[in-house]
């Protein structure tokens, strides 16, 4: 009796190990084409859960504070709502605005200046920078996840049989990331699926000014059957240029909603200035592509405030009023930007628009997300006191 | 909730409720000026200062320390730093609480969320770290522990932040004075913003006040970069909480906009009122209740010019609630308010401290006022404007007069922050009656 229950169990354990061994089909949503993924590197169950425990790991920063989701918060839109630019380990800068992680599986060229092209090797950027999560080294990570309990096991089974590793913690946080793919919303019901009710008379007003006369479509691409809103390039709206010019400028500054006050720049010089950003340049260091930045897909945009690299603008409304007034003059702006002369009801109609353009699945994301619930115990030693060559 | 837990809970709130109703007929009390109504005050001299002080890179061994400071003028080493301890990393730590027989010193990190517990009773002038409380975030999902305030037996722990977001929703902990998790609370959102930062109790009343400030996210970024950045300028707090102390439930939510930070209560006989500062608004707010019993907040003043943004950030009322201490961190000046009438409080001295100066605390009879620097580790001055200080004034009611003081940058230390009082000879200190009266069932509780 006691050898069947041992079989049974054996089995089950294996049918479950199976399960997770299998490539997982995740399918495009309506309206965006087939989730590119490398051939070696199939979404394996174990891996998209195991990649999705790394990601929401505080213990993955150096002083065990910080995780991808800490800037990429789920409940908002794997951004951070509240902040305009990031703040990294010990409340060090970061330049730029977290973008967003929805659809990143489509992004040719990662971060805001390009210089990652694989998931899989730009995990490892923000986990070795010395302002974000600012782990010492490779070595550091994969030794940490070795003492953490909660991963004992979860590698190899993953990995057959391969622990964590740089490359295999790579592939996981990839493997969930790709994942996290999102449409179907009212638009691609609209567009896409033939129900010609799902976006009302104003909305559609809207759609007509993105692909007609505000040029929107220009860079936020919208196909006959599948839209990322996106064009994989980059392009210098003048945001950049402003801010590394230092045009003089006074700050609105909210104390308490309701109410604000203006001070100017001076009146800071006692704090931390403004760090240089020269956007694409510092990847090609070609000239022309100086203060430009990669177009974002407008996909779930009504959940990704604050917009643009900089988080500086705070409302749809914002965007559409500066790309109104054709962005900011300077030696490399983008042609395409050029006063548009829209009207107040265009401009709400643009607005309605892109509320049309949040994922049926936002929610399912997030509680997936949450549901991963990483430990919050510590190794009881530091991982370089546990470093031992394995040769 | 546990069995377990909810017997310790109940017989907390068997000892609360005891130590109430003994206070309910205790005559005036005061503190000096911060600590809990549990804790045993020194009412004359103290001899030392317990400050902590932020780890700096490049600054001597850039560790967090505890540094301790000689104030006893008739002491060889008056003015002098006699020991410092450090704790290792720099997790951002911030303030420092007594427990309820000051024995020993809580002091928390609203980085690493690290708690500090070190013996100050044994031998007072060589503190020793004997507890690190990791389990914070664990226990709680709050981050940034803050505030500690002593209860019996306990210690009320008020956090900033919290590990799903790192923005301002948060609540309130309690650990037992061995240092083990006891409860939490989160912060009431209904008619607030689950925002906290600082309490203050009442055991007369049966209350504690809790204050809002804002996120680790807000926190932990340069004052300058945050100032300009709109959005994180929308994720200040801007109500207080009244509890009932008893059953640690939320009484009533009111509107301070602009970040309420330090929390006092008039310990007056017949007073109990309460007071905080608006760190964004430049606002005195004053807590009292009505002819209802019901208790109601106003604004009562107005700091400095607020459309500059001073920053009123610590504030120490005096012992018979008569005048009040408030810091501008900005222009480092140190306000002294009279709040005769605490309704219509008015500024009648000021005196710049420093480039920047945070906290104050003086003595039990006001005689000895003492000022450090340092706000935030990313919210200090950079450049020659990053002064980092102890400085020790003697006040006559008229002028602020410098005794000492001690350059924290020169001797190697850090930046300072919180300071506390303490006395060589423990024996000497007399607990509040209050507290005196519910010494029995303290020992029960350990």
């Amino acid at each position: 009796m006691k050898f069947f229950r041992v079989a049974i169990l054996a089995g089950l354990f294996a049918l479950a190990a199976c399960d997770r061994a299998a490539p997982v089909a995740v399918p495009a949503p309506l309206g965006l084409p087939a989730i590119p993924a490398p051939p070696d590197a199939p979404l394996l169950k174990a891996r998209i859960e195991l990649g999705r425990s790394l990601f929401m790991d505080r213990r993955l920063s150096h002083n065990n504070t910080l995780s991808c989701g800490m800037c990429h918060v789920p409940e908002q839109g794997f951004t951070s709502n509240e902040l305009g630019t990031a703040i990294g380990l010990e409340g060090q800068t970061i330049r730029r605005n977290s973008p967003t992680i929805y659809n990143v599986a489509y992004v040719e060229q990662l971060f805001h200046d390009g210089r990652e092209f694989s998931l899989e090797n730009q995990a490892w950027g923000p986990l070795l920078a010395g302002n974000e999560m600012a782990n010492p080294s490779i070595g550091y990570v994969v030794e940490k996840i070795k003492a953490l309990p909660e991963y004992a096991g979860r590698f190899e089974a993953a990995f057959d049989g391969r622990g964590p590793d740089m490359m295999t913690i790579g592939l996981a946080l990839a493997a969930y990331q790709r994942t996290l793919v999102s449409a179907g919303s009212r638009f691609d019901a609209w567009r896409y699926g033939g129900t010609a009710g799902a976006l009302n008379a104003e909305e559609q007003a809207g759609f007509a000014l993105f692909t007609g006369k505000a040029g929107c479509v220009a860079c936020h691409h919208v196909g006959e059957k599948t839209a990322l809103f996106a064009d994989n390039r980059f392009h210098n709206t003048g945001i950049g240029y402003a801010n590394s010019m230092d045009l003089p400028r006074r700050h609105r500054v909210q104390l308490a909603p309701g109410k604000f006050v203006e001070i100017e720049d001076k009146a800071l010089d006692a704090f931390e200035k403004r760090q240089p950003d020269v956007g694409r340049y510092e990847v090609t260091l070609d000239p022309a592509d100086s203060w430009a930045y990669r177009t974002p897909s407008l996909r779930n945009v009504a959940l990704t405030a604050p917009y643009m690299h900089d988080g500086s603008l705070a409302t749809l409304g914002d965007v559409i009023e500066f790309y109104d007034r054709g962005g900011i003059d300077n030696p490399h702006k983008d042609p395409l930007l050029k006063p548009l002369g829209l009207s107040v009801a265009g401009k709400k109609s643009l607005v309605a628009f892109l509320g049309t353009l949040t994922g049926d699945n936002v929610p399912r994301l997030v509680a997936e997300a949450r549901a991963a619930q990483p430990g919050e115990a510590l190794p009881a030693k530091d991982p370089a006191s546990t470093y031992k060559r394995a040769y | 909730m546990k069995p377990s837990q909810l017997a310790r809970r109940s017989r907390f709130c068997r000892m609360v409720l005891a130590a109430v109703a003994i206070a309910a007929g205790a005559p005036a009390i005061a503190d000096e000026t911060s600590c809990s109504p549990f804790t045993p005050l020194i009412k004359g001299q103290e001899d030392l200062v317990y400050v902590w002080t932020l780890g700096v890179k490049g600054v001597g061994d850039g560790s967090d320390k505890l540094v301790t400071v000689d104030v006893n003028p008739k002491s060889k080493s008056y003015g002098k730093v006699i020991h410092k301890l450090s704790v290792g990393g720099r997790g951002e730590i911030h303030h420092v609480g007594l427990s309820d027989d000051r024995r020993f010193l809580w002091g928390g990190a609203l980085d690493s969320n690290k708690i500090f517990i070190f013996d100050i009773g044994s031998n007072p002038a060589k503190p020793k770290l004997v507890k690190t409380i990791t389990d914070f975030v664990e226990k709680t999902g709050f981050v940034g522990p803050h505030s500690f305030i002593a209860m019996p037996g306990r210690m009320l722990i008020t956090p900033l932040s919290n590990k799903k977001d790192h923005g301002g929703e948060t609540g309130i902990a309690v650990y037992n004075n061995k240092g083990e998790y006891v409860a939490h609370h989160a912060m009431p959102k209904e008619g607030g913003d689950g925002y906290g930062y600082d309490a203050g109790i009442n055991p007369q009343k049966n209350v504690f006040l809790t204050s809002s400030f804002t996120g680790w996210n807000n926190y932990m970024m340069d004052l300058g970069k945050l100032v300009k950045d709109g959005e994180a300028m929308k994720r200040f707090g801007n109500t207080s909480v009244m509890w009932d102390m008893k059953t640690m439930k939320p009484i009533k939510v009111f509107q301070t906009p602009g970040a309420p930070l330090e929390v006092r209560w008039s310990w007056k006989s017949g007073e109990n009122w309460a007071v905080t500062t608006t760190a964004l608004t430049s606002k005195i707010w004053v807590y009292k209740q009505d002819a209802k019993g019901e208790w109601q907040v106003k604004d009562v003043g107005t700091i400095g010019d607020p459309a500059k943004i001073p920053l009123p950030v610590d504030i120490s009322i005096t012992a018979d609630a008569k005048g009040m201490w408030i810091n501008t961190f900005m222009d480092g000046t140190a306000r002294y308010w009279d709040m005769s009438d605490p309704m219509r409080p008015k500024e009648t001295y000021s005196k710049h401290i420093g480039s920047q100066v945070n906290m104050v605390s003086q003595s039990f009879d006001g005689k000895r006022v003492y000022f450090t620097s340092s706000l935030l580790g990313n919210w200090d001055k950079k450049g020659k404007d990053d002064e980092q200080f102890l400085k020790v004034f003697n006040w006559d009611g008229k002028d602020l007069k410098l005794a000492f003081e001690i350059d924290f940058y020169k001797e190697k230390l850090g930046r300072a922050h919180h300071m506390k009082f303490q006395a060589r000879d423990l024996s000497t200190l007399k607990p509040l009656e209050s507290a005196q009266a519910v010494l029995p069932l303290l020992a029960q509780s350990r």
